[in-house]
């Protein structure tokens, strides 16, 4: 009798599970939890997470309800793709991260073998570059951008002369050379080009360089970390130029992490927690009020990654790879009718994005808004 | 262990390594070849630290060379079994150049010149653009075929790597029992003693630090075509010092020590990832713990445990004071 019961219940146990598990859409988020890139993908993971809640509160996917499931890539690009392959193994099906680019375009190759999706929050103009028809941007990449600031730099503040500071990494290289040609094509010489090491923590010696060079400017292409550490020491040092940068310098992540210094840098960011978008300000009040920090570009990028899988999901009408992926190129969603992406956007054929954004500078702790441009 | 019961544990091993794929998915068989592929290196670095005494922190270095020649000949449309013995003996022939000089030091000042010599590497590797692809890195790096078979997908890749990591595991087995292997440890227990025997001591250490960078290329050459993509940060001093790390948590002077230590650095933070934000303060605290009470590695506590349990040779009472006449 009692195996009977047993039995009973460890069928009904079973019948229960599957039930739950029929009812759920599997999402992967991969992303830098730990190591140096974690200040950003930490971030970008909170977004996700507001995002899939939001998601599941409005209904799920299809009536289903998404059960995400965080990986740590600890800034490591094989850990990355190991982390990628685990998703994938595990039977997830949206594949959401990587933000740094380093790790990015090593686990696009295994999402790509396997036909996945991926939404990521990398910028570098590699990532688009390689025709990979799965890999999807959720904020534009940095070719898109800075001929935004060039042009900024050149004809609203008449520099002829700037200075450089940028990460020898796989990110800042791909920046900086999307700079080189910007700079050309509005002529502005470049008269100090400064390298700088991935988690580098003293930038006396470069902002010296910075100051001796003779430029009218600088602009800067860091992460957050880096970036943090440049603006205490240009502070510290007095550097009086105008500071310029292409979203991360001007982040919420590192106006936190360098207070007062930030003051007065300006730069170019596809996407604003201080938008002048209802929209945004309220998803941000929604996100500081759940973390208690103000969210930056990354923690929106997970946040509108998060609901173009649900609209895009319901336009195919099942849980379909390759029609999602199909779907996507050269589709534009208007935030009148999807109100989660929170602004206008398009991807092209190659999952680049369009989309308007801004030039924002940093006053008293936080951004404001100085322009907003079109799309390009 | 009397000569059958060992050979069967043998065969048990080999069995174990041959089914251990089998059911898998991708990603657990990518962390056994990641496995496999560190154990190779820890090798190496074992018989440069464990068997000849030397600390070297270039390990990741020597594995990054192999795997940039690897991948620059395989992408070029060379085969694999062309490429892999060039990377080999590169390294090998680059230890020999770099431990000429830097074996006039030893210990912890070798360490420092080899720690050196990473940084270096990173650097050539990074800003050797044209060659290297800078920090972009090279992408795609082809798996190889062997007389049809692919091992683009990841079980015939584990197999692949599997039949490296045995050649080199038997490899290893003949040199530390070789003449050459007794001349490394001699080294090791006592330096002054091996060359007043006839020993050129210089000579050995020079060997111990080539064959075990040999090692590292060999490694280098499976990595590449594993990961598909090489970049000069997956070569930095962190990975030395992860390897050096494998081969103390194992055992150094062990023969099975770099196996057990690549496994526990590889599988551990996989096996601990239950326990979300906190398995890297969990594995940290377990390093901590193995080193302060077994500095030698888990094998060295596993025979610690042994010896208390075995009957062990008690000295004569009524001898001791004839022992100290």
């Amino acid at each position: 009798m009692l195996r009977k019961i047993l039995l009973a219940a460890g069928v009904a146990a079973l019948s229960m599970s599957s039930a739950v598990s029929a009812q759920t859409v599997r999402i992967a988020d991969v992303a830098e939890l730990s190591g140096a890139g974690a200040a950003a993908g930490s971030v970008w993971h909170d977004g996700v997470v507001m995002g899939y809640d939001e998601v599941n509160a409005a209904g799920g996917i299809l009536g289903q309800q998404v059960e995400l499931q965080a990986y740590d890539s600890q800034t490591d690009p094989q850990n990355s793709r190991a982390m990628v392959q685990k998703a994938i193994d595990e039977g997830t099906y949206i594949l959401m991260g990587t933000v740094y680019s380093s790790s990015t375009i090593v686990n696009m190759l295994v999402a790509q073998q396997n036909g996945m999706p991926q939404f990521t929050g990398s910028e570098s103009p590699t990532i688009t570059a390689q025709g990979n028809p799965y890999i999807f941007r959720t904020a534009f990449g940095a070719q898109k951008g800075l001929p935004k600031i060039g042009s900024y730099l050149a004809d609203d503040l008449d520099v002829s002369k700037i200075a450089v500071v940028w990460a020898n990494t796989e990110f800042g290289k791909g920046g900086y050379n999307a700079f080189l040609n910007v700079a050309e094509a509005n002529g502005i010489e470049i008269v100090a080009d400064i390298p700088t090491e991935q988690a580098q923590v003293d930038f006396a010696a470069d902002v010296s360089q910075v100051a001796s060079s003779g430029a009218e400017a600088v602009f800067v292409y860091l992460t957050e970390e880096e970036s943090a550490r440049f603006l205490l020491e240009a502070d510290k040092q007095g550097l009086d130029m105008p500071l310029a940068g292409d979203t991360v310098l001007v982040s919420q992540k590192v106006i936190d992490l360098a207070g007062e210094a930030a003051n007065g840098a300006f730069g170019h960011v596809g996407l604003s927690a201080n938008a002048p978008i209802p929209a945004i300000a309220e998803v941000s009040a929604r996100f500081e009020a759940r973390f208690g920090y103000a969210p930056d570009h990354n923690a929106l990028k997970g946040y509108i990654g998060a609901w173009t899988v649900k609209y895009v999901t319901e336009m195919v009408g099942e849980l379909d790879r390759e029609a999602f992926a199909e779907t996507m190129h050269g589709l534009c969603l208007d935030a009148a009718t999807y109100p989660g992406v929170l602004m206008d956007v398009c991807w092209d054929e190659s999952g680049e994005i369009s989309r308007a954004s801004f030039l924002v500078e940093v006053v008293d702790g936080g951004q404001v808004i100085t322009r907003t441009l079109p799309a390009n | 262990m009397t000569a059958s019961p060992k050979y069967l544990l043998y065969i048990a091993m080999l069995v174990a390594l041959v089914l251990a794929p089998l059911g898998q998915g991708n990603y657990i068989v990518y962390v056994l070849c990641s496995w496999l592929i560190f154990s190779v290196a820890a090798m190496g670095l074992n018989l440069t630290l464990g068997y000849a005494g030397q600390v070297s922190l270039a390990q990741a270095a020597f594995m990054g060379i192999g795997a940039y020649i690897t991948a620059l000949m395989t992408m070029a449309g060379y085969h694999w079994l062309l490429a892999m013995p060039f990377a080999i003996l590169s390294c090998f022939g680059i230890g020999l150049i770099l431990g000429y000089p830097a074996l006039r030091v030893q210990h912890h000042f070798l360490a420092f010149v080899t720690l050196a010599f990473n940084t270096l590497v990173f650097l050539v590797l990074r800003n050797e653009e044209w060659l290297t692809g800078g920090s972009f890195g090279l992408v795609p790096i082809p798996r190889p075929d062997f007389f049809g078979f692919s091992t683009f997908k990841q079980v015939p890749f584990y197999y692949f790597a599997l039949v490296c990591f045995l050649l080199a595991a038997g490899a290893m087995a003949w040199i530390v029992r070789s003449p050459w292997g007794r001349a490394f440890k001699a080294l090791r227990e006592n330096p002054i003693r091996a060359n007043s025997l006839g020993l050129n001591t210089r000579l050995m250490t020079l060997l111990a630090f080539a064959i075990g960078s040999g090692f590292a290329g060999l490694a280098g050459a499976m990595m590449a075509p594993l990961v598909q993509f090489i970049e000069p940060g997956s070569f930095t001093l962190i990975h030395s010092l992860k390897i050096l790390l494998m081969v103390v948590v194992g055992g150094s002077g062990f023969y099975y020590g770099p196996f057990l230590g690549a496994a526990i650095v590889v599988l551990l933070p996989e096996l601990l990832r239950f326990t979300e934000g906190y398995y890297l303060i969990i594995y940290a605290a377990f390093v901590l713990v193995l080193m302060v009470f077994s500095p030698n590695g888990l094998i060295g506590l596993w025979q610690k445990l042994m010896d208390r349990f075995r009957t062990q040779q008690v000295e004569r009472s009524d001898l001791k004071d004839g022992a100290q006449l």
